[in-house]
C-alpha cells in the first residue's frame, strides 16, 4: 500500500488556481522533495495531504485512510510553516505533550536529542531564537514517532550550520523506514536529501524523477575540451551534439548523450586535451523545467 | 485529553495577566469595597448583609472573567499562530479540544471563588456553612459555562487583535450590569430592568441565593441555560467554520 496516495486534487481560491489535478503516490519508506519556486501550490498541496484544507476534487489518503482518520491514529507528524508555539510553557513541556498524543511515541529523551534540543529542554518557549523554536516545531513532528512525516519548508529559519544539523536529523528519522515529504524551494536540499525529487510549478507537477533525472530530462549535459588552434568546423555534424559554442580555446558540445559525442570525438583524428562531462547544476535544470 | 487539560491550565496558570486580573483584582477588590461598605446592613435587593452580597459579587466576577479571559482572546491567537492547526494533524480531535478548553476555562474561576471566600471569611468574619460554601463554588464553576461560550465564540469569529478589546468590553458590560460591581438598587432604571434577562445577573444570583439559606430560583437556572443553549450553539458553528478548512 502506499504510504501518501494523492488523486487528482485541485484547490482554486476565487479565479486562481492554487493546484491543478495533482496526483502523486508515494511508496512507504521514500524520502519525497516537492520543489518548486513560490506560489507554486506546495504548501496547498500539503496542507490538502494534512486535511487541513478541503481539496475541491480530488483524493488523498494515507495507508488507506482518510487524512482526518490518518491523524487520529498517529501516523502522521508535520511540521507547517506557521506554528508558533504557546506561551508559558517549556520545550520539554510543549515536546512531551505532544509525545504523548500518540499511541506509540519515541523516547521523550531521544526526541530532544536528535533535534538538537537537550540543552534547551528547560526553557521557555518565548525565549528561543527563530531557528531554536523551528528544532522544537521539529521535536513536535516526529515526538510521536509517526509513520509518515510531513515538512513544508522546514529550515526557512535555519542558518547554514543549523541547516545541516536538521538535516542529519531527518535522514536519521528516515533510515528507520519511515516516509517522508518536504516542499522547499531550496534546489541543493531536495538534491542532497531527497530520493525523489517532484517538480511542481502553477500547480502542476513538471516532473517527477531522482535528483540525477530531474537533471539529465533538463537535457543539458555537455562535453568542454580544449581545441587550441585547431579548427571547430565539422564538430556540429558529429553524432547526438546538439549545439556547438566555442569560447576562446574551449570548444563545448551540448548533447543529451555525452558517451556517443566522446567516442566520436576521438574517432575525427582532433586533438582532445582537458576533456570533461559537465551535468548542469539541479538549478538549471530546475529553471528550464519551472518556466516552461 | 488530560495531557491536554494540564498543558491549557499550566499555560493559563503562568500567565501574570490572568494572576492579575483573575485573582488580584478580585480580591483586592474584595478587600476594598467591603471596608468600604461594610456593617451588617442588608441589601435591599439581595438582602445580603454587605460582607456577604460583596464576596459572591468579586467571586462571580473574577469567575466571569477567568471563563471569558481565558478563551476568546487565547483561541483567537493560537488560529492565528498556527498551533491550532499544528494540534489537527496530532491525534488530538478538535472537539476534544474545545472540550478540554471549555472545561479548563471553567475551572480557571475557581481560584477567585475559593479566594475571595477566604479572604471574605479572614478579613470580615463572614460564616456560612460548610454546605453553602461547597454549593457556591459548584455553582460559580457550573454556571460559567455560557461565558465560556461567548468566549469561544469570540474566539472563533475575530483574530487576536479584535477578540482582546471584544473581551474586555463584554466583561465590563456584564459584570457591571449583571450587579457584581454595584449593587443593583444604585444602578440606573434601564440596566435593573434588563439585568434580569443577562446570565451575569443570574450567574451572581445563583451565589447570592445560597448565600442567603435557600436554592436559586427556576427562573435563575432558566436563563442561563438559555444563554448556554444560545451562546453555545453559535459557538460551535463558528468554531467548527474556524477550524474546518475551506
Amino acid at each position: 500500500m502506499e504510504a501518501i496516495s494523492i488523486e487528482g486534487v485541485a484547490k482554486s481560491y476565487g479565479n486562481v488556481r492554487a493546484v491543478e489535478s495533482l496526483t502523486l503516490r508515494v511508496p512507504a519508506g521514500q524520502v519525497v522533495a516537492v520543489l518548486g519556486p513560490n506560489g507554486a501550490g506546495k504548501s496547498t498541496t500539503v496542507s490538502m495531504m494534512l486535511g487541513l484544507i478541503t481539496p475541491d476534487a480530488g483524493s488523498v489518503e494515507m495507508f488507506g485512510k482518510s487524512p482526518a482518520e490518518a491523524a487520529a491514529t498517529g501516523y502522521v507528524g508535520a511540521m507547517l510553516q506557521d506554528g508558533d508555539l504557546v506561551p508559558n510553557l517549556t520545550v520539554r513541556e510543549v515536546v512531551g505533550f505532544v509525545r504523548g498524543l500518540y499511541p506509540d511515541p519515541m523516547p521523550l529523551d531521544e526526541v530532544l536529542e536528535l533535534a538538537g534540543l537537550t540543552d534547551l529542554a528547560k526553557r521557555r518557549t518565548g525565549r528561543l531564537s527563530g531557528g531554536q523554536a523551528q528544532r522544537v516545531r521539529f521535536a513536535m513532528a516526529i515526538a510521536g514517532a509517526p509513520k509518515i512525516l510531513v515538512l513544508d519548508e522546514p529550515t526557512a529559519a535555519l542558518d547554514v550550520e543549523s541547516r545541516r544539523a536538521f538535516w542529519a536529523g531527518i535522514r536519521a528519522y528516515a533510515a528507520d523506514g519511515r516516509t517522508v515529504l518536504f516542499a522547499t524551494h531550496h534546489l541543493e536540499e531536495a538534491d542532497e536529501n531527497a530520493d525523489r525529487v517532484v517538480v511542481v510549478a502553477r500547480g502542476r507537477i513538471v516532473a517527477d524523477g531522482t535528483p540525477a533525472e530531474i537533471k539529465q530530462r533538463a537535457g543539458g549535459r555537455a562535453v568542454r575540451f580544449t581545441l587550441g588552434d585547431q579548427p571547430a568546423a565539422g564538430l556540429e555534424r558529429l553524432p547526438a551534439v546538439s549545439a556547438v559554442e566555442v569560447e576562446g580555446e574551449v570548444a563545448t558540445l551540448h548533447t543529451a548523450d555525452p558517451d556517443t559525442v566522446v567516442a566520436a570525438l576521438y574517432g575525427t583524428g582532433l586533438k582532445v586535451r582537458d576533456l570533461e562531462i559537465i551535468t548542469p547544476a539541479l538549478e538549471d535544470a530546475f529553471l528550464s523545467l519551472t518556466s516552461a | 485529553m488530560l495531557n491536554y487539560l494540564r498543558l491549557e491550565l499550566l499555560q493559563v496558570v503562568r500567565d501574570r495577566y490572568y494572576l492579575l486580573f483573575s485573582l488580584a483584582v478580585p480580591v483586592g477588590f474584595y478587600f476594598l469595597w467591603s471596608n468600604i461598605f461594610g456593617g451588617d446592613r442588608p441589601d435591599p435587593v439581595t438582602g445580603l448583609a454587605a460582607p456577604v452580597d460583596i464576596m459572591v459579587s468579586m467571586a462571580s466576577y473574577g469567575a466571569l472573567g477567568a471563563a471569558l479571559m481565558t478563551t476568546g482572546v487565547r483561541l483567537a491567537a493560537e488560529r492565528r499562530s498556527g498551533w491550532l492547526r499544528q494540534l489537527w494533524v496530532t491525534p488530538l480531535k478538535p472537539g476534544t479540544v474545545i472540550v478540554v478548553k471549555i472545561f479548563a476555562a471553567m475551572s480557571l474561576g475557581l481560584p477567585a471563588v475559593i479566594l475571595v471566600g477566604l479572604a471574605s471569611v479572614v478579613s470580615q468574619g463572614v460564616r456560612l456553612d460548610l454546605g453553602q460554601w461547597v454549593a457556591i463554588t459548584a455553582l460559580l464553576w457550573v454556571g460559567t459555562l455560557p461565558f465560556a461560550a461567548l468566549g469561544t465564540l469570540i474566539g472563533s469569529l475575530v483574530g487576536p487583535e479584535a477578540a482582546q478589546p471584544i473581551t474586555i468590553g463584554c466583561y465590563f458590560t456584564l459584570a457591571i450590569a449583571g450587579g457584581m460591581w454595584m449593587p443593583l438598587s444604585v444602578l440606573p432604571a434601564f440596566i435593573q430592568n434588563i439585568a434580569g434577562g443577562l446570565p451575569s445577573t443570574r450567574f451572581a444570583e445563583l451565589g447570592r441565593a445560597v448565600a442567603a439559606g435557600h436554592a436559586p430560583s427556576l427562573t435563575a437556572g432558566l436563563v442561563l441555560a438559555a444563554w448556554t443553549l444560545g451562546l453555545g450553539a453559535l459557538a460551535v458553528v463558528a468554531y467548527r467554520r474556524a477550524t474546518v478548512a475551506a
